[in-house]
């Protein structure tokens, strides 16, 4: 089993995220199951987003705390997510620019990895009332990174949701969240092998 | 054909399948999306349906029965407050034998408010004359809803179906779940024919005044309803089985309970997290096998008797409590074993207002039930009394001392 926790923001999307990344789950044949902290439905407040997918039925029914992968979509929950639980194999992916990201997790004892979800959501006009909704930017780069689900499941799922003038945006912005994720602290070969061989 | 979705949009797939032709209901937290996916199939023709928005809960279940006196399928959903609300209700459909289908999202009741998930508004129903199943899979909730339109409108039952399942953990939790075709469902579930129903042409009434004489023997009749319902509950799960696919138990369902010297016992999401506990404790050394509560009512005392008397322990998980009393599960677990072995009971309340229970902490409890460890009463692991409690508590003390409250 691979369990995956999500930190956002409000408005940032991160349920659609997680609903769209269990139905490519499904559609290559793992169980799945994912489950956001339902709470405060407010933009801009901190959101908490759980994913399972396994090779067998999920029986569990719990939150997720020591996860495989750990995805913060905000650096301004990046601390809270880090202390909500970790493993030591635990795998970071951050929305952060590069340069940003060398500095502020290479300090950090995990694995880790960034992507300027950001960027990716302004750049292609994926902005509701001034926050960039960077959920299908992160379906690219979630795909990259835990490898459970290949891109061209996630493209299918943009296809069978997306309205159609948002098609060329959406498959835009998860192929180049796909392609522009970046390597900051290269894990130790142990624990990036048990994260992600578990996701096999 | 195979989704995955919120078990609350499943609901609503129960629903369809089973050709509901009414639904009314009032929106409330974790429940709206049932409602919400009902509509939209009924807005895109894909369900014949009429949906009867009301102004509150108490209305919601007062048009129920005015449909389902019509002789027609009827359907609600609520949770918490709104089935607090409508309690009145839920006494008068069960009292005039009316066969309908509602489901509770288990949430826990307010004050402080909160739309998280335990079992104290479901409980708080339970004399009410529905029978209850709690579900704990998206699977489930689909197949139970169906299977309940057959128990419910059983003649040997003619009493409304509960079909609960817990807020988030299963409502708003997206898992797969393989929907079977119409006509398959149908092959299971024939067309409600209803024992009696309101007609102009024949007018009668229902439910009026009833004298001493004879209220105990509309009572005794319910009783009997309610105890008929454990062969047809069986029966049914059965031919679910045979002719739809997909079984999940009858009056409870029983895990690793074959060679198990203690036992887990459980209802609703918990109980799916309380089997990956059993296998864990199986690791350890301890044998312990889970008997989860489908039906709460009518209540499997035999089923429970039989499996937990022979056993060294067995634990109950509570997830509500009986002010003045314990565990009301724990309880009932305790009735059904009077006189019968001598297995020692413990029970633990926990998860209340979706405090997340995990299989670890139903592990480290059970061993501590296995080893004698644990008090044989209710206890309460997972509370913390912390700085913020103290501090509300300070608060109150401070302002008695100042003359502001007393």
């Amino acid at each position: 089993m691979v369990e995956i926790r999500f930190h956002s923001l409000g408005g940032q999307g991160a349920v659609t995220l997680i609903n769209m990344l269990a139905r490519a789950g499904d559609l290559v044949g793992r169980y799945v199951q994912a489950f956001p902290f339902f709470g405060a439905e407010r933009r801009g407040a901190p959101v908490k987003c759980f994913l399972r997918m396994d090779e067998k039925p999920i029986d569990l029914r719990s939150q997720i705390y020591r996860p495989d992968f750990l995805v913060v979509m905000s650096p301004a929950v990046l601390e809270a997510a880090v202390e909500e639980g970790t493993k030591e194999s635990t795998v970071l992916l951050v929305n952060m620019r590069e340069d940003e990201a060398r500095k502020k997790l290479a300090g950090l004892p995990f694995a880790s990895f960034a992507v300027d979800g950001t960027s990716i959501a302004i750049d292609l006009g994926m902005e509701v009332e001034g926050m960039p909704v960077t959920n299908i930017a992160f379906l690219g780069a979630v795909s990259y990174v835990t490898e459970l689900v290949p891109l061209e499941a996630v493209t299918e799922v943009i296809k069978e949701s997306s309205p159609p003038a948002r098609m060329e945006a959406n498959m835009e912005a998860a192929r180049r969240g796909f392609t522009s994720v970046v390597e900051i602290n290269k894990p130790e070969a142990a624990s990036r092998r048990s994260a992600r061989g578990a996701a096999r | 054909m195979r989704l995955v979705e919120t078990g609350n949009h499943v609901a609503a797939w129960g629903a369809r399948l089973a050709r509901v032709e009414v639904v009314s209901a009032y929106p409330i937290t974790p429940q709206t999306q049932v409602i919400e996916e009902i509509s939209r199939f009924i807005d895109e023709g894909e369900m014949d349906c009429e949906y009867i928005p009301v102004e509150s809960e108490h209305s919601a279940m007062a048009a129920m029965i005015a449909s389902a006196a019509m002789g027609v399928r009827s359907f609600s959903a609520t949770s918490a407050h709104g089935l607090a609300y409508m309690h009145e209700l839920l006494h008068w459909a069960a009292g005039i034998r009316l066969p309908m289908v509602m489901v509770n999202v288990n949430r826990a009741l307010g004050p402080g408010w909160n739309i998280w998930c335990d079992h104290q508004d479901t409980l708080a129903a339970r004399d009410t004359g529905w029978i209850q199943i709690h579900c704990a899979s998206h699977q489930e909730i689909l197949d139970s809803i169906i299977q309940a339109y057959r128990i419910s409108e059983d003649p040997k039952v003619n009493l409304p179906v509960m079909v609960c399942y817990d807020a988030i953990f299963l409502s708003h939790n997206y898992m797969q779940v393989e929907v079977p075709d119409q006509e398959t469902v149908d092959r299971f579930l024939p067309p409600f024919r209803s024992l009696w129903s309101l007609d102009l042409e024949h007018p009668l009434t229902h439910g009026s005044v009833i004298y001493p004489d004879d209220y105990e023997e509309v009572r005794y009749s319910m009783f009997q309803g309610l105890e008929n319902a454990r062969e047809v509950i069986k029966t049914a799960a059965e031919e679910y089985r045979e002719k739809v696919g997909g079984y999940h138990g009858d009056l409870v369902d029983a895990y690793r309970m074959e060679d198990a010297d203690h036992a887990l016992v459980a209802m609703g999401s918990v109980a799916s997290e309380a089997r990956v506990a059993v296998d864990m404790l199986r690791e350890r050394g301890y044998a312990f096998g889970l008997v989860r509560v489908r039906s709460y009512r009518p209540f499997p005392a035999e089923e429970l008797a039989a499996f937990l008397a022979p056993l060294r322990t067995a634990m109950v998980i509570d997830r509500s409590i009986s002010f003045g009393m314990e565990g009301p599960l724990f309880s009932e677990v305790k009735a059904a074993l009077y006189g019968r072995g001598g297995v020692s009971v413990y029970d633990i309340v926990t998860g209340l207002g979706g405090r997340d229970i995990t299989y670890e902490l139903i592990a480290e409890n059970a061993v501590a039930a296995a080893e004698g460890g644990l008090e044989p009463r209710t206890t309460w692991p997972s509370v913390r009394i912390n700085e913020h409690h103290l501090l509300s508590k300070r608060g109150v003390e401070g302002l008695r001392g100042k003359g502001g409250a007393s």
